[in-house]
């Protein structure tokens, strides 16, 4: 296969990482765009054999942290974030417990957040984690396990209830749910 | 690592739990951390959270839709600085041509000019083969749609009619231009083929009335009063060049000036 071949086969990928990194579907598009002919114009400096996802991906959030930092001028506020305007999570799981996990998981930092979404929906190993974000295994092993605890006490605690951790495990909110794949 | 971290007795810290939710640990790693969930009730809890709070995240983001990913955003193969050298050639080209032919030719074509040409070309790959959310704002609203982007580009737009060559109104939207906010129209017609008008301000007037191709989509576009607009479709030239015209003058250009 071709370098652009294979540069093409992962667009999906990258597009439901960015719509998940985003929250925004149009700037996810733009991010993919983006990505996308990054790739082809360095193609040169990617090293054969070794992996072409997580350097797509690496691309890929280079470009959104730039954007990112342009955005950020434009003060978003809550109301009009733009996880907001996402379509309601669909079908077969309990649409408003997803809609739980999507606002922790907005509530993360941009860093907590792409690792959760590179091991936990692009299924990326923490080898592969580390290689797309530049950082030692270590720090994808400890920023995730922090972000995942972030997420849980968010999603078992309701925002008014300041009650310790105590009891937080025995009335999760959260419930296991079919995969919708 | 000492053997510490593998005996049983010792509790797994949040790392460790968060790798076995995500096998990521060696047999005897996970051998522990399984024997010690048995015993600890707080940090099976957690580890059934983080395991539900997975699938979660692949049921809210995991799904890569088909119907989404048909469309392909590449466009020309060569890198961003061959074309600035080919775009360079041209232009010293031009203007050993512009030199010689003196008055015939009244400007020279400044970069810019091509880029939001480009952009257009771009944006009409990457939405067009959308079905379900082409535009942001449906012709159904155009009124609305008008006001929006007229407002959002400073500009009083307006969006010229098409029926006479079979194509419609799907609606447009709000695109980000290199020199601010551009605007995109779509058109349709019967047998679902999609023209795009892009719309964005443009520093530089210059009366040219030009071609861009990319595989088989063509653009032509043209500046006028501090404007620039591009109709890109993968029709045939001739009839995109005369729906161009048309448009051109619909919207108070000077096709008599290209001809």
């Amino acid at each position: 296969m071709s370098f652009e071949a294979e540069v093409v086969s992962w667009l999906p990928q990258l597009r439901r990482y960015a719509r998940a990194l985003t929250g925004d579907h149009a700037w996810a598009d733009d991010l993919v765009q983006d990505t996308a002919e990054r790739a082809l114009a360095r193609c040169k400096a990617f090293r054969p054999n070794s992996n072409l996802r997580a350097w797509l991906l690496t691309i890929l959030r280079h470009l959104y942290i730039d954007q990112l930092r342009v955005r950020r001028e434009v003060a978003v506020d809550e109301e009009s974030a733009p996880w907001r305007n996402l379509e309601a999570p669909r079908g077969e799981v309990d649409g408003l417990m997803l809609r739980d996990v999507q606002r922790a998981l907005y509530s993360l930092s941009v860093e907590q957040r792409e690792v959760v979404l590179l091991v936990c929906v692009e299924e990326f190993s923490y080898q592969e984690a580390s290689i797309a974000l530049g950082v030692p295994v270590g720090t994808v092993m400890s920023r995730l396990s922090r972000a995942r605890e972030q997420m849980r006490l968010m999603l078992t605690e309701g925002p008014d209830r300041q009650n310790p951790q105590e009891n937080s495990h025995k009335s999760p909110s959260l419930k296991v749910v079919r995969n919708s794949s | 690592m000492n053997n510490d971290a593998h005996h049983p007795e010792s509790a797994p810290d949040l790392r460790m739990l968060s790798a076995f939710v995500d096998n990521e640990l060696s047999e005897n790693e996970t051998a522990a951390v399984k024997e010690h969930l048995e015993r600890d009730e707080q940090a099976a809890a957690q580890v059934a959270a983080w395991r539900a709070q997975k699938a979660a995240l692949r049921a809210l983001c995991g799904a890569t839709t088909r119907d989404d990913t048909q469309f392909v955003v590449l466009r020309s193969r060569s890198s961003w600085w061959q074309r600035t050298a080919i775009a360079a050639c041209w232009l010293v080209a031009g203007a050993g041509l512009a030199l010689a032919l003196g008055p015939l030719v009244p400007r020279l074509v400044g970069g810019d000019t091509m880029s939001f040409a480009r952009r257009a070309d771009i944006a009409y790959a990457v939405y067009t083969p959308e079905r379900r959310h082409p535009v942001e704002v449906a012709a159904a609203e155009e009124e609305h749609l008008i006001a929006w982007l007229s407002k959002r580009l400073n500009r009083q737009l307006s969006v010229p009619s098409l029926q006479e060559y079979g194509y419609s109104l799907v609606g447009g939207r709000l695109l980000p231009g290199e020199a601010g906010p551009a605007a995109q129209f779509m058109y349709e017609n019967q047998t679902g083929a999609r023209l795009t008008l892009y719309v964005t301000g443009v520093p530089k007037d210059e009366t040219a009335f030009r071609l861009f191709r990319d595989g088989n989509r063509r653009t032509f576009y043209w500046v006028n009063d501090g404007m620039g607009y591009a109709l890109s479709g993968p029709i045939a030239e001739g009839k995109l060049r005369s729906i161009a015209i048309d448009v051109c003058s619909a919207l108070g250009g000077r096709p008599e000036a290209w001809q």
